[in-house]
C-alpha cells in the first residue's frame, strides 16, 4: 500500500548521504556501529562544495569524502540518487610510509583534497 | 657497540660477533635480508636444518626517537618459497635494541626425533638456551604469563605457539605487548612461527637488565629531528592528541586505530567482502574503528575503573601515535584481545561477511592463543566457506573451525592452520586470493589498482605493507597515475617499495607518514634522526632498492620467474560490484615495475 511517505520518496529524487564520525551527529539518536543514513533534496546543477555547504558542513569539517565510491571533488556535479559518504576532518585513508617526499609523486601528482 | 648472536641448534651452541663493515648501516629489513640472501641457501627447504631465522630491532630501536621501535624478523618463507620479513611492534624491539643486539641469526637444528622444545635467553653480553618443555603446547596468553613469573624483568617475547610447534604454515611469529597482557603483536605473516617451530624454539627472551639507550654519532642533530617529528606527529589530525580542547574526540589513529579504514574502505568499494565478492560489507560499521570505539566508553561508563577496555594504546614503549587498541568483553569490562587491527577485523569479519564484533574479538584472540596470523586465518577460514564446509556469515561455526586447531589430531584443525591455498585447494576452491602462495589482505586489488601491482611484484608475496599506493590510488589523483594503462603506476608502486623498505629498516612506524608528508619538518627530522645516528648520509630510495635487490636475488635463485609476479586469474575476469571492475593491469605493466632490478 503507497503511504504518503512511500509516494514522496518515489517521486521526489533524494540523494542518500552515508555519514561517519562526529558528522553522525547530523542526525539524531544516531550510533556509531550502525549505518547512519541522511536522506536530502536533489537541488539541480549543484556542486559538492555548494551540497556540502547546503548541509551546514565548512571544509575543515571533512576529511575524505567519496560520491558513489569515488573520491569527492569540489566542483562535481551532483546528480539525483547519488551515493554520498563525508567523513570528518580526522577520518582518512591511510598513506602508509611510502608518501616520502622527493621522490616526486607527492609534489608532482597529488591533488590531495583534504577539505 | 652493537653486536650480532649467532645460534646454532644443532648443538644449542652460540657465539658473539662483529657486525661487519658491510652491514654497517643495516638493521631491521635491511639487515634480515641481507644476512637471508647471503647464508641462505635459496632451494633449501624452509623446516628444516639449512633454513636461517634472522630477527634484527630497527636502526632507531631503543632510542627516544618517536614510534621507532620496531622489529624484524626474516627467513626463507615455509609459505611463500621465498624469501620473508614480517614486522611488529611490540616490547622486543626495544629490549634487543638497548642490548646492542644488531641481529640474531639461528641456525640448524636439533635431530629431527628431539622431543625437547627451548627457549633463548638473551641479556646484556650473555645468552643462554635453556630447555623448556612446560613452555611448549600451551596457549600463549598462558605462556607470556608465565615467561613474565620466571623471568621478572620485564622482557620482550616472541617466538611461536601450538600451530608453529606443529609447523603449520599459518604460523606467525607471535610478540608481547608492553603491559604483558597480550602476545598479539605479530610478526604475522609467511609462516614464520613455523620455522621457529622447526628448530624446537618455543621462545626468544630479551631481558633488559643493564641495557643502554643506544646513542647516536651526532647527539645534536639527532635531538633536533626527534623533537621535529614528534612535534609533525603530535599536531596532525590522524596522528595527533586524543581530544580537542572541548574532549572531542581529535587524533584519528588515537580514538579509532587502524580499524579506521573499514568504514572508509566500505564507503570507497573496496572493501574485499564475503570472499573477494563485493567491494562494501553492510555491516561493516559494527565492526568498525568506531564500533569499538563505542564499546569502549561504554563499559568505561559502566564498570569505571575496573574496566578494561582502551583506544590510544601504545604497542611499542615510545610510540606517540598510539593507534592500538584493547577490544573489551561487554558483559564485563575485561579484556576479551588487544589489538583488533584493521586487517584482523577485515579478515575474520567482512570477508567472511561476519558482522559480530564479539565473534571477531574472539577470533582474533583464538588465533593469538593459537600462534596463527590472522590475515592468513582469515582468508583460510573463507576456504572453508567456498568450498561449502562451512556457511558465510556463521560466526559461531567459524569459530569453532578455529578451535580444532587445538586439538594435536584433528584433521580439520591442521587444515585450518595450513593457510589460504591449501586450504582452498583442498576443498576444490578455484578463486584463491593468493600471490606466491600468501593471502591478499584488506585492499581489493580490482578498484584499487596501484596496490594490486604490489601484491603481484614485492617479493614478500600478497603484502599491503610492502608498498602502500592505496591513498594514491583511491584519492584519484590525476588521470595519468590513475590510469592503469600508464606505466607511470610501475614506478609508483616501486618507489613506494623502497621509500617502504628503508622505514622497515630504520625502526620507524610507517604511519608516520602524515607527519612526513605534510609537514617539511616532520620529514627532515625523519631523515635527520637516521643520519644523525649513523653520522653519515643515506638515500633513502638507494637504501630501499638495495633491500629489494636483496630480496629479488634471492627469490630468483629459489626458482622464482615473471610468472609469479602475477595475481590470480579471478581478479582480471570477475568485476567487483559496486565499481564492477576488474585487474587490467598488463602483464608488461607488472614487469616494468622490477625490470632490470
Amino acid at each position: 500500500m503507497e503511504t504518503p511517505f512511500s509516494v514522496y520518496f518515489k517521486y521526489h529524487v533524494m540523494i542518500e548521504i552515508h555519514l561517519y564520525g562526529k558528522l553522525r551527529s547530523l542526525v539524531p539518536g544516531s550510533s556509531a556501529c550502525e549505518d547512519t543514513v541522511m536522506m536530502v533534496d536533489f537541488v539541480e546543477n549543484e556542486t559538492f562544495a555548494r551540497f556540502v555547504e547546503r548541509l551546514g558542513l565548512h571544509e575543515k569539517d571533512l576529511g575524505d569524502c567519496f560520491i558513489n565510491g569515488n573520491l569527492a571533488k569540489k566542483n562535481y556535479q551532483m546528480k539525483d540518487d547519488d551515493r554520498i559518504g563525508l567523513f570528518p576532518f580526522n577520518m582518512v585513508l591511510l598513506c602508509g610510509g611510502q608518501h616520502l617526499k622527493g621522490h616526486g609523486y607527492t609534489k608532482e601528482d597529488v591533488d590531495v583534497d583534504y577539505y | 657497540m652493537s653486536k650480532i648472536l649467532r645460534i646454532n641448534m644443532n648443538d644449542q651452541s652460540h657465539k658473539w660477533e662483529s657486525v661487519p663493515k658491510e652491514y654497517e648501516t643495516l638493521a631491521g629489513r635491511a639487515f634480515t635480508s641481507a644476512v637471508v640472501n647471503k647464508e641462505v641457501e635459496p632451494t633449501c627447504h624452509p623446516l628444516r636444518e639449512f633454513n636461517k631465522i634472522v630477527i634484527s630491532p630497527g636502526l632507531l630501536a631503543g632510542t627516544p626517537a618517536p614510534s621507532s621501535g620496531r622489529l624484524s624478523i626474516g627467513a626463507k618463507s615455509p609459505l611463500t618459497g621465498g624469501i620473508k620479513e614480517a614486522n611488529a611492534g611490540g616490547l622486543t624491539g626495544n629490549r634487543l635494541g638497548r642490548l646492542g643486539v644488531r641481529g640474531i641469526i639461528i641456525e640448524g637444528a636439533p635431530p629431527t626425533d628431539t622431543k625437547d622444545w627451548f627457549s633463548i635467553v638473551v641479556r646484556k653480553d650473555s645468552c643462554k638456551i635453556v630447555k623448556t618443555n612446560n613452555y611448549a603446547g600451551i596457549g600463549l596468553y598462558e605462556l607470556i604469563g608465565k615467561i613474565w613469573k620466571d623471568y621478572p624483568v620485564k622482557p620482550g617475547i616472541i617466538g611461536c605457539g601450538i600451530t608453529g610447534q606443529r609447523l603449520m604454515k599459518c604460523a606467525g611469529v607471535f610478540g608481547n605487548n608492553p603491559e604483558n597482557t597480550d602476545p598479539g603483536r605479530y610478526a604475522g605473516r609467511g609462516g614464520l612461527g613455523a620455522v621457529f617451530g622447526s628448530k624446537r624454539i618455543v621462545a626468544v627472551i630479551s631481558d633488559p637488565t643493564g641495557g643502554t639507550i643506544p646513542t647516536p654519532k651526532d647527539k645534536e642533530r639527532f635531538d633536533k629531528g626527534r623533537t621535529a617529528l614528534r612535534e609533525a606527529l603530535q599536531k596532525h589530525a590522524v596522528t595527533g592528541k586524543l581530544n580537542d580542547d572541548e574532549g572531542n574526540p581529535y587524533g584519528g589513529l588515537k580514538n579509532y586505530g587502524t580499524n579506521i579504514l573499514q568504514n572508509i574502505l566500505s564507503e570507497g568499494g573496496g572493501l574485499p567482502t564475503k570472499g573477494f565478492s563485493s567491494g562494501r560489507f553492510n555491516g561493516a560499521a559494527k565492526i568498525s574503528g568506531e564500533a569499538v570505539h563505542e564499546l569502549v566508553d561504554k563499559v568505561k561508563e559502566k564498570f569505571g575503573d575496573a574496566a578494561e577496555g582502551r583506544y590510544a594504546h601504545a604497542c611499542h614503549p615510545g610510540c606517540v601515535m598510539s593507534c592500538s587498541n584493547v577490544v573489551p568483553y561487554e558483559k564485563t569490562g575485561k579484556a576479551h584481545v588487544s589489538p583488533l587491527e584493521y586487517e584482523t577485523a577485515w579478515a575474520l569479519g567482512a570477508n567472511l561477511n561476519i558482522d559480530s564484533l564479539y565473534d571477531v574479538a574472539e577470533m582474533n584472540r583464538l588465533c593469538n592463543d593459537l600462534g596463527l596470523d590472522t590475515i592468513e586465518a582469515g582468508n583460510t577460514l573463507a576456504m572453508f566457506m567456498e568450498g561449502g564446509i562451512i556457511k558465510y556469515g556463521d560466526g559461531a561455526a567459524a569459530i569453532e573451525t578455529l578451535k580444532e586447531a587445538y586439538k594435536a589430531d584433528s584433521v580439520i584443525g591442521k587444515i585450518v592452520a595450513s593457510g589460504t591455498q591449501s586450504a582452498g585447494e583442498a576443498f576444490g576452491v578455484t578463486r584463491i586470493p593468493v600471490v606466491k602462495g600468501q593471502a591478499l589482505p584488506a585492499y581489493d586489488p580490482r578498484p584499487i589498482r596501484g596496490i594490486g601491482v604490489t601484491y603481484a611484484t614485492t617479493p614478500m608475496g600478497a603484502d599491503h605493507t610492502a608498498g602502500y599506493t592505496i591513498a594514491a590510488e583511491v584519492l584519484g589523483i590525476k588521470g595519468t597515475v590513475t590510469d592503469p594503462r600508464d606505466v607511470k603506476k610501475a614506478d609508483l608502486s616501486r618507489t613506494f617499495q623502497a621509500t617502504t623498505a628503508y622505514l622497515d629498516a630504520v625502526g620507524y612506524c610507517i604511519f608516520i607518514a602524515f607527519a612526513i608528508l605534510d609537514f617539511d619538518d616532520g620529514f627532515n627530522g625523519m631523515v635527520d634522526t637516521v643520519n644523525a645516528f649513523l653520522g653519515k648520509e643515506i638515500d633513502v630510495g638507494e637504501y630501499g632498492m638495495a633491500i629489494l635487490k636483496n630480496e629479488r636475488d634471492f627469490n630468483k635463485r629459489a626458482g622464482f620467474t615473471a610468472a609469479d609476479d602475477r595475481l590470480p586469474e579471478f581478479f582480471k575476469t570477475e568485476p567487483l560490484p559496486p565499481h564492477n571492475v576488474t585487474f587490467d593491469v598488463t602483464d608488461e605493466e607488472l614487469d616494468e615495475v622490477f625490470k632490470g632490478v
